[in-house]
C-alpha cells in the first residue's frame, strides 16, 4: 500500500533524530490518533445507533413534546394552541386532581412502607441457613416478576370482587363488607395488598445486604451480651442502611408511578376509569382520564411534568436525608 | 493494520447501514398498514362497534352474508365495550386511522363532526349508493346535523322504566301512561315497604332520564352549545336523590357498585330502573326473574317528553372508500335478512322493510316492539334536543358525580358545583 512509500522518509528522518534513545517510536503521529480515534468514536455511535434512535424517536422526542403540549391547549385533533400557564392553574384549582394527589399519596405513604417492612421481614429468617431456602427465596421472588403485569391485576380483581374469595372468606367471620373494589373505601387497599404482595424484588435486594454484614460485629455483639433486637437495631440496620435506601428510593418512585393495577382493578365495570367514586383514582389514572376520555392532552402532559417535577423533589429529600441515617463503610465514618 | 482498519469499519459502516435500513423498511412498512386495496380490485373496509360477544356474534353473521352478496368488498371487524369502543376510536381518529365504518350515537356527531372525522353521506345518497327512504318514525333525518348527514340509525329505542314484574306485582302496582313523578314516589315506597327491596336503582345519575323530567318542564338537558338547565333545577333533582337514598327509595350506591358490571336490577336490588327499553333483553339473559316495560312518569299527565334514540352506523371522512362503506351501510339497515339476524340487539329496526322482516316471538322482545308502538299510539314522542360537542363528556360526569353523591362522598351543593364545573370545561373544549 502507498502509506509504506510516503512513511518512508519520516522513518530517514527518525533515524537522524539526536535522541534516539527513546527506542523506535511505534506509537502513530497525533493527527494519527485523532483520526483514528474520530474512526473508532464513529463506529461506535454507529454501533449504538439503533438505541440513539430509538432514544430520540421515542424517549427524547415525545418528552419534548410533551414539555410543549404542557403549555397548550391540545386535543389532538386540532393544532396546540399555546396557552401558558393555564393548564397549571387549573390543575391546582381542579378538586378532582387534588384528589388524585390525596390517593396517590396515600397509597405512596402506606404501601411503601409496608411493602419494604415485608420484605425486610422476609429477608431476615430467609438470611439464615434452613432447609429449602433456595425454594422458599424463589417462591416469595415470583410474584414480583409477573405482579405488574396485566393479568394479574384481572386476577387480583376477581379475587377481591363482590362475592369472590376475599368477599366469602370475610363472610365465614362475619364480616359483611362486600366486595373491595366496587367499594370507594377498600379499593385502595386492595391496590396496597396487590403491591405488598410483590415485596420479593426489596427482599431480594435486602438478603444481598445482609449477606455483607461482616458475621465478626454480631460474635463481638454476643461476647458483650447484646440480646438479639439490640444487634439488628445497633448492627445490622446501620450496616445496610445503604440498601435500605436504595430500596426506599426505588420502591417510592415506583409507587409514584402506578398506573396499570389501579386502572385494571378500579375500571372496566360502568364506565367509571378508577374505581367507584373515584377511590383508585391515582395520579397517572386522572392524567389518562384527562388525555384520553376527554381529550385534552396538553392539560395531561402538564400533570405529568408536574408528575416527574414531584418525584424529582422527593427524590431529592430522600438523598437529602440520607446523610442522616445511612452509613456507608468507607469514609463515612 | 491500516488495511485492517479499514476493512473493518467498511463491515461496521454495513452492520450499521443494514440496521438502520431495517428500522426504515420496518417504519415504511407500519405506515403501509393502513393500505386497503389490493389487485384484483377487492376493497377492504374497517368496521368497529361496541357491544359484547353475543353482538359481536349476530353482527359476524351479517357480515358473512354482506361478503356473500358483495364478494369484492371484505370487511374487517373489531369490537370492544361501550367505555373502550370511544377511548380506542378518539385515539385512532386523532391519528388520523379510525375504521371507515363504525357504530355511532348521537352524543357524539357534533363531536366528530367539529373534529372533521365524519363523512357526510349526502353525496352517497346522492350518487344513489346509499337510499334513505322506507325508515321509520322520521328516524331518517336523525343522523342529520346542520344539514349533513353524519350518520343512519339501524335501529330504534327509548327510555323505559324497565320493572321486575312479580316486584311490581307484589308490591301492587300496575304503572299506566300518563302516570305522575308523585304517583312514581308513591309506588317506590310501596315496593320498598311490601317487597324489602328498593324501588329503583339510582335514577338521579342517568343524564337521559333527567333529560326527559326537564323536558316535561319546557326545558332540556342540553342548548345547542351548552347545558339547558340551571344550578337550582338539578339542586331540586338531587336533594330528591339524597332523601330517596337515605330512605331506602334507592338501592344502597355501595351495593350498587360492588354487584357491578351486574345490574341493580337483575342482582335484586332493585324493583326498577330506568333505562333504554332494549336492555330488558339483557336482564332477562341476566337475571333470574321476568322483566317488563313501563310508561316513564309525567309532571302533567301527559308528556313523558320522551324521543326515539337510536345507534347509527357513520362514515370517516378518511376513507377510501366511500362507495363501498355506503353500499355496506345501505346493505345493513335495508337487508331484511339482516333484521332476522340481529332481532332488536340494537333497537327495533330502522326501516319498515327490516321492522316488517322480523317479528318477534319471545315475550321480551316482543314487549319491546309493544312499547314502541303504545309511544307512537299515545302521541308522546318528541323531536330530539341538541347535543353539542362534549354531551358524552357530561353525561359520563353526570353519572359519577350521581354516584358519589349517593355514596355520601359528596353534599347536594358540592356535587352540583362540581358537575357544572366540569360540563363547562367539556362543552367549552
Amino acid at each position: 500500500m502507498g502509506t509504506a512509500v510516503t512513511h518512508a522518509p519520516a522513518t530517514e528522518g527518525r533515524a537522524k533524530d539526536p535522541e534516539p534513545r527513546h527506542g523506535p517510536d511505534t506509537s502513530p503521529r497525533p493527527a494519527d490518533l485523532k483520526r483514528r480515534g474520530r474512526r473508532e468514536n464513529l463506529a461506535g455511535y454507529l454501533f449504538m445507533s439503533p438505541w440513539i434512535a430509538g432514544f430520540l424517536l421515542l424517549t427524547a422526542g415525545p418528552m419534548a413534546a410533551s414539555l410543549y403540549f404542557a403549555f397548550t391547549d391540545y386535543n389532538l385533533f386540532d393544532a396546540p394552541r399555546w396557552i401558558g400557564l393555564d393548564n397549571f392553574s387549573e390543575m391546582f384549582g381542579d378538586p378532582r386532581w387534588r384528589h388524585s394527589v390525596r390517593v396517590t399519596l396515600w397509597y405512596v405513604i402506606v404501601g411503601t412502607p409496608v411493602k419494604l417492612l415485608v420484605a425486610l421481614g422476609v429477608a431476615l429468617l430467609l438470611a439464615q441457613k434452613r432447609r429449602g431456602q433456595a425454594f422458599y427465596r424463589a417462591a416469595f421472588y415470583a410474584p414480583s416478576l409477573i405482579g405488574a403485569s396485566v393479568s394479574v391485576a384481572i386476577v387480583w380483581k376477581a379475587i377481591f370482587s363482590d362475592d369472590a374469595v376475599v368477599d366469602r372468606t370475610q363472610k365465614v367471620f362475619g364480616i359483611d363488607a362486600g366486595g373491595w373494589t366496587g367499594d370507594p373505601d377498600l379499593i385502595i387497599y386492595s391496590l396496597v395488598a396487590l403491591t405488598v404482595w410483590q415485596f420479593g424484588a426489596p427482599m431480594v435486594i435486602f438478603l444481598a445486604g445482609l449477606k455483607q454484614v461482616p458475621r465478626e460485629l454480631y460474635e463481638a455483639a454476643d461476647v458483650d451480651g447484646a440480646g438479639r433486637l439490640r444487634q439488628f437495631w445497633n448492627i445490622t440496620l446501620p450496616m445496610i442502611s445503604p440498601v435500605l435506601f436504595f430500596n426506599v428510593l426505588l420502591e417510592t418512585i415506583h409507587s409514584f408511578q402506578i398506573f396499570s393495577s389501579a386502572y385494571i382493578v378500579g375500571g372496566g365495570a360502568g364506565g367509571n376509569a378508577c374505581g367507584p367514586a373515584d377511590g383508585s383514582m391515582v395520579y397517572t389514572c386522572y392524567l389518562y382520564v384527562q388525555g384520553f376520555e376527554n381529550s385534552r392532552m396538553g392539560l395531561a402532559s402538564a400533570m405529568a411534568w408536574m408528575l416527574l417535577v414531584a418525584v424529582a423533589l422527593v427524590t431529592a429529600v430522600l438523598f437529602w436525608s440520607q446523610k442522616r441515617w445511612v452509613h456507608y463503610e468507607e469514609g463515612g465514618r | 493494520m491500516q488495511q485492517g482498519k479499514g476493512v473493518e469499519r467498511r463491515t461496521v459502516l454495513k452492520a450499521a447501514g443494514a440496521s438502520l435500513a431495517v428500522t426504515g423498511l420496518g417504519a415504511t412498512a407500519t405506515a403501509c398498514g393502513g393500505g386497503s386495496g389490493s389487485g384484483d380490485g377487492t376493497v377492504t373496509i374497517r368496521y368497529a362497534w361496541w357491544g359484547a360477544e353475543d353482538r359481536a356474534q349476530r353482527i359476524n353473521k351479517t357480515i358473512d352474508l354482506f361478503e356473500k352478496k358483495f364478494p369484492k368488498i371484505k370487511v374487517k371487524t373489531d369490537f370492544q365495550p361501550y367505555p373502550d369502543f370511544w377511548k380506542k376510536f378518539n385515539t385512532q381518529a386523532s391519528g388520523g386511522n379510525p375504521p371507515d365504518v363504525f357504530q355511532n350515537a348521537i352524543g357524539f356527531l357534533r363531536k366528530y363532526d367539529a373534529k372533521n372525522v365524519l363523512l357526510d353521506l349526502k353525496e352517497q345518497v346522492k350518487a344513489g349508493n346509499l337510499r334513505m327512504e322506507g325508515f321509520r318514525a322520521g328516524l331518517d333525518r336523525f343522523g342529520e346535523i346542520d344539514g349533513k348527514l353524519l350518520g343512519v340509525p339501524v335501529g330504534s329505542n327509548s327510555m323505559a322504566l324497565v320493572i321486575d314484574k312479580p316486584v311490581y306485582a307484589r308490591a301492587g302496582i300496575t304503572p299506566e301512561m300518563g302516570w305522575t313523578w308523585d304517583d312514581f314516589d308513591e309506588a317506590m315506597a310501596r315496593v320498598r315497604d311490601r317487597t324489602g327491596r328498593a324501588g329503583d336503582s339510582g335514577m338521579y345519575g342517568v343524564m337521559y332520564l333527567y333529560d326527559l323530567y326537564l323536558r316535561q318542564n319546557g326545558k332540556a338537558f342540553f342548548t345547542e352549545d351548552g347545558l339547558g338547565f340551571t344550578e337550582a333545577d338539578l339542586t331540586q333533582w338531587w336533594t330528591k336523590a339524597e332523601k330517596g337514598v337515605r330512605s331506602g327509595l334507592f338501592a344502597d350506591p355501595k351495593k350498587v357498585a360492588q354487584i357491578k358490571p351486574k345490574s341493580a336490577l337483575s342482582a335484586e336490588l332493585a324493583g326498577s330502573e330506568f333505562t333504554w327499553d332494549n336492555f330488558t333483553v339483557r336482564y332477562t339473559s341476566e337475571g333470574k326473574s321476568e322483566y317488563g316495560l313501563a310508561p316513564i312518569p309525567t309532571t302533567d299527565g301527559k308528556r313523558t317528553g320522551q324521543y326515539l334514540g337510536s345507534l347509527m352506523l357513520s362514515a370517516s371522512r378518511r376513507t377510501q372508500h366511500p362507495v363501498e362503506v355506503a353500499t355496506f351501510i345501505d346493505f345493513m339497515v335495508h337487508d331484511p335478512e339482516v333484521a332476522t339476524i340481529m332481532g332488536y340487539d340494537r333497537g327495533v329496526p330502522a326501516t319498515t322493510a327490516q321492522y316488517e322482516a322480523y317479528r318477534p316471538t319471545d315475550p321480551v322482545n316482543k314487549a319491546i316492539a309493544a312499547y314502541e308502538e303504545s309511544l307512537v299510539k299515545a302521541g308522546v314522542l318528541e323531536p330530539i334536543t341538541p347535543h353539542p360537542n362534549g354531551a358524552d363528556i357530561c353525561e359520563a360526569a353526570f353519572l359519577r358525580i350521581g354516584e358519589e353523591l349517593g355514596l355520601g362522598k359528596r353534599s347536594v351543593s358540592d356535587a352540583v358545583e362540581q358537575f357544572f364545573n366540569e360540563s363547562k370545561t367539556a362543552l367549552s373544549s
